[in-house]
């Protein structure tokens, strides 16, 4: 047989023991491929100018995800070199050189990553179809199903490969080179040491990496640069600590406690478990480093969502709205460039006023967060006008009684207000307080709808009161396109360099364009995060999957001793449910720990009003870890089935 | 307390059957300690494999306590492998994970005995076994007579009732062999543990008080050691074995 034959043989064979490393890896071409796919794509490109950006930002992220796969094909192909040192030494024993055997090795781990590389392009091409329609979607753009193969995307995409595997076989050739037979043959046999033996030492070291675990998720949360880094490195430390003193401290406290280790299946449980954090402890340490990474990818990335929707769904949702500041606030020029350009249904032009008070302000500021300041008097708005408004975004009308107020407000600030039950009074009109309304109406912005809140009073209460801007809404039978967008921004802009002293300014928003800048920020920044996040979850849920499965082994000769010993088959089942819940949870649980309070901290920072509804912050956490376990579960699913399958005895 | 009645057992298919146990009878009194010999290929482990209920019999009876094994179902198998048979194999079976003294206290564990006393029961029995003091060790830190001792320990600890052993001087020299044969004797002997030992070692095998010759699957000698001693015994044994016409060099 030649060599070639062998390692062609020996890749089927590896493809089929490591399935599931198999399986990641063809999932790893197929992500690079399909976000290659958008580096090289002239018509998302063509999208938005701002999108010229992406192919520099994916290629930023390829950067980090090539070195993620890196680390995990350099970590497996280390693996299977140590499990299979006894084959590898027994074809030197039979008189190939260790150059040879290397070879071997090489071009089975060739053939088995082509192998991937080839299908991986095939998902990816699927893959890329789908990020395609996700981003036609989000520019409002028809989308058509068009698969090809993108040959500079395959091209990046085998470099990227050839990278990726070389590190990895330039590594395991050098350790082929160097081994000598007798330990390439009696490699599995040595013991490895525990990672902490000491007591105290341990005892310390776990205490101390609680501390640090605790401190490092505070200063995380500081939100500060500096500190965060500090925050960062304390965790990495915790993680590290706990891990490795946890290993060696379970056993002590069994040892100390030995009724409860006799008792059901603990004594099982807990041995295969400190069994193999002795030996994984620095695994289990990496791999919740990478979780914990993985989980505030996730939730980083949500958060930006949450921001980027929550900001423009409050000032989207007039098609058309712009507001003037200012003395001389002459709709003039903006008016006649829609007349002349924009087909308007329905639009209305109305001013903005201010009450005699800041009672309400008031109110609001010592009942919650409150820091739109910029109004010194409570806003107001008249009721015909507030109709109009309601009329152009398109929601149902509703009724006011008379001698009474309404308030429109943001819907954080809705549950303090509810309780306001004092009167206003403009010029000499008293009114109480009626209904609340809480749909958006652009009141986010400096010449919106007030900040926050708004007074609805009857037409005859603004008489005599202050304007504080002119504001106009409309609502147009196509959408504002990017080019009247831009028009009308300009004639804003220019008209503030023309004050002499710029005191009050203009600004236009239009649904279409928020869409649009929503669509850009989430490709260029929401995109490429969770691209990271998916890299880094299936590279370790990938790892610890091989590591338990490497066991199976050991696991079927521990339940044909168990069986010969009288254990009947369900409580078989029940110890390897327990191991393995176990083995998946321990490295999951310190990551929770600590991601979730620095998400729901994260998801607190933007102004309030923003992350509301699906972005609220108890949302996000829980869609964080929902991604998480979603891709987790999987690879749990896998090993669950593969191992229960080839376990227990029948 | 065994009765061995007729059993068979085949392997393979239709066409290619191959019979591994052919009408085996015997029987093994309370108190007992029997040897079964014979050369490989004999049938010594597949019979051994019968008695423990690990393998199931092509036809024929195997009563334990006047009770037919074949009528169990799958858990009362368990129930009876776990309280009444203790098993010691040739390459130990300990669990790497656990250190012998857990590995004795599995055993109790599986029987769901009282936690608080499974303690105090290991080291009874280790300490009549010599081997307390390497209670806290793992199977890979002690020699292959400890862990033999060991798998002994396990084997009675629960109180069981048959000790079964499949060669278990097999991995051992010759001076840790005599000390397993002595502590089996003195299991046997001073706390009354019937013992059916499987092995092709005509040394092992002259510590017994009757030994079963095995050749094709079929029983083809019987000896009994009466008041003779253990060396005259040894040699009768090897006679048989003469007789038996094995390869020599595989049953000494």
């Amino acid at each position: 047989m030649t060599l070639s034959k062998l390692s062609l043989r020996n890749a089927r064979r590896q493809a089929r023991d490591y399935l599931v490393y198999f399986v990641t890896v063809v999932m790893a071409a197929a992500l690079l491929y399909s976000f290659n796919g958008l580096v090289f794509s002239r018509e998302v490109q063509q999208l938005s100018e701002a999108m010229n950006t992406l192919p520099f930002v994916i290629i930023l992220a390829s950067i980090v995800v090539v070195c993620i796969f890196g680390w995990l094909v350099s970590y497996a192909t280390g693996f299977m070199l140590s499990r299979r040192s006894r084959e590898l030494g027994t074809y030197i024993l039979v008189g190939l050189t260790n150059e040879q055997v290397a070879r071997l090795f090489f071009l089975e781990n060739l053939a088995v990553g082509g192998a991937a590389l080839a299908l991986g392009l095939v998902l990816g091409g699927v893959l890329y179809q789908i990020l395609r329609a996700i981003l036609f979607a989000m520019f409002n753009l028809p989308y058509h199903f068009a698969m090809a193969l993108s040959f500079p995307a395959a091209g990046l995409t085998l470099f990227y490969f050839a990278l990726i595997y070389l590190h990895a076989l330039r590594k395991s050739r050098k350790r082929i080179r160097k081994m000598k037979i007798y330990d390439l043959i009696y490699f599995d046999r040595q013991n490895e040491g525990a990672a902490v033996p000491a007591g105290k030492l341990r005892r310390w070291m776990f205490g101390v990496s609680i501390l640090l675990g605790v401190a490092g998720t505070a200063l995380l949360m500081a939100g500060d640069l500096i500190t965060g880094i500090i925050g960062a490195g304390g965790l990495l430390a915790a993680l590290f600590g706990f891990f490795l003193s946890f290993a060696s401290g379970v056993p002590a406290f069994f040892e100390k406690r030995p009724v409860r280790k006799y008792q059901g299946q603990t004594l099982l449980v807990f041995r295969t478990l400190t069994s193999k954090l002795a030996t994984m402890g620095t695994v289990m340490a990496v791999i919740s480093v990478i979780f914990t990474a993985t989980l505030l990818t996730e939730g980083s990335g949500l958060v930006f969502n949450g921001i980027f929707r929550g900001r423009a769904a409050e000032t989207a949702c007039f098609d058309l709205y712009f507001g003037i500041e200012g003395k001389n606030r002459n709709p003039g020029s903006y008016l006649e460039y829609i007349d002349e350009n924009i087909p308007v249904e329905q639009s209305v032009l109305y001013q903005v006023y201010l009450s005699d008070s800041s009672q309400v302000q008031d109110y609001v500021s010592s009942r919650t967060v409150y820091y739109y300041y910029n109004y010194d008097r409570d806003p107001v708005l008249c009721w015909s006008d507030y109709a109009a408004l309601r009329s152009v975004a398109g929601y149902p009308a509703v009724e006011m009684e008379p001698g009474q107020y309404l308030i429109h407000c943001m819907t954080y600030l809705e549950e303090p207000l509810r309780d306001y039950d004092q009167p206003i009074t403009l010029g000499n009109v008293t009114l109480t307080p009626g209904s609340i309304c809480t749909e958006h109406l652009s009141q986010s912005l400096g010449v919106g709808n007030g900040r926050g809140y708004i007074l609805v009073v009857p037409d005859e209460a603004v008489a005599g009161q202050t304007v504080h801007h002119l504001a106009y809404a409309a609502k147009t039978l196509q959408p504002v396109s990017a080019q009247q967008y831009e028009a009308l921004t300009n004639m804003a802009a220019m008209e503030y360099d023309q004050q002499e002293s710029p005191v009050g300014y203009a600004f236009v928003t239009t649904k279409a364009n928020e869409a649009a800048q929503v669509a850009i920020q989430t490709s260029l920044l929401v995109f490429p995060v969770f691209y990271l996040a998916l890299a880094l979850s299936m590279t370790a849920a990938t790892i610890l999957t091989i590591q338990q499965l490497s066991e199976t082994d050991r696991y079927r000769r521990q339940f044909i001793l168990l069986r010969k010993l009288g254990m009947d088959r369900q409580e078989m089942e029940r110890a390897l449910d327990h191991q393995f819940a176990l083995y998946y949870a321990m490295p999951a649980v310190p990551p929770i720990l600590i991601a979730v309070p620095c998400i729901f901290h994260m998801a607190m920072l933007p102004e309030p009003g923003v992350m509301e509804g699906m972005s609220s912050p108890m949302v996000i956490v829980a869609f964080s870890l929902a991604l998480f376990f979603l891709i987790y579960a999987i690879y749990i699913l896998l090993a669950h089935t593969s191992l229960k399958r080839s376990v227990l005895p029948e | 307390m065994l009765q061995v009645q007729n059993i068979e057992k085949y392997y393979g298919s239709k066409n290619n059957v191959t019979k591994a146990l052919d009408r085996v009878s015997f029987e093994v009194e309370d108190g007992e300690f029997l040897a079964i010999m014979g050369a490989s290929g004999s049938g010594k482990t597949t019979l051994l494999n019968c008695i423990s209920t690990i393998d199931t019999i092509s036809a024929g009876k195997i009563l334990l306590d006047g009770m037919s094994i074949a009528d169990l179902g799958e858990e009362e198998l368990a129930k009876f492998r776990r309280e009444r048979l203790g098993f010691v194999f040739q390459d130990f079976n300990l669990l790497d994970t656990l250190t012998v003294e857990e590995n004795i206290g599995l055993a109790l564990s599986l029987n769901h005995q009282n936690p608080g006393t499974v303690q105090n029961r290991v080291r009874e029995v280790a300490g009549k076994l010599g081997i307390t003091d390497i209670l806290t060790k793992f199977p890979y830190q002690v020699s292959g007579g400890q862990k033999q001792r060991a798998a002994c320990a396990r084997a009675m600890v629960a109180g069981q009732s048959l000790l079964l052993a499949d060669e278990p001087t097999g991995a051992l020299d010759s001076r840790a062999s005599k000390n397993l044969l002595k502590i089996m004797t003195a299991m046997n002997q001073d706390m009354g543990a019937t013992i059916l030992m499987v092995t092709h070692d005509a040394y092992s095998a002259s510590y017994a008080g009757r030994v079963l010759f095995l050749k094709d699957g079929r029983v083809f000698n019987e000896l009994l050691r009466g008041e003779r001693g253990r060396s005259a015994f040894y040699h009768e044994i090897l006679d048989v074995l003469a007789a038996l016409g094995g390869d020599i060099s595989d049953v000494i």
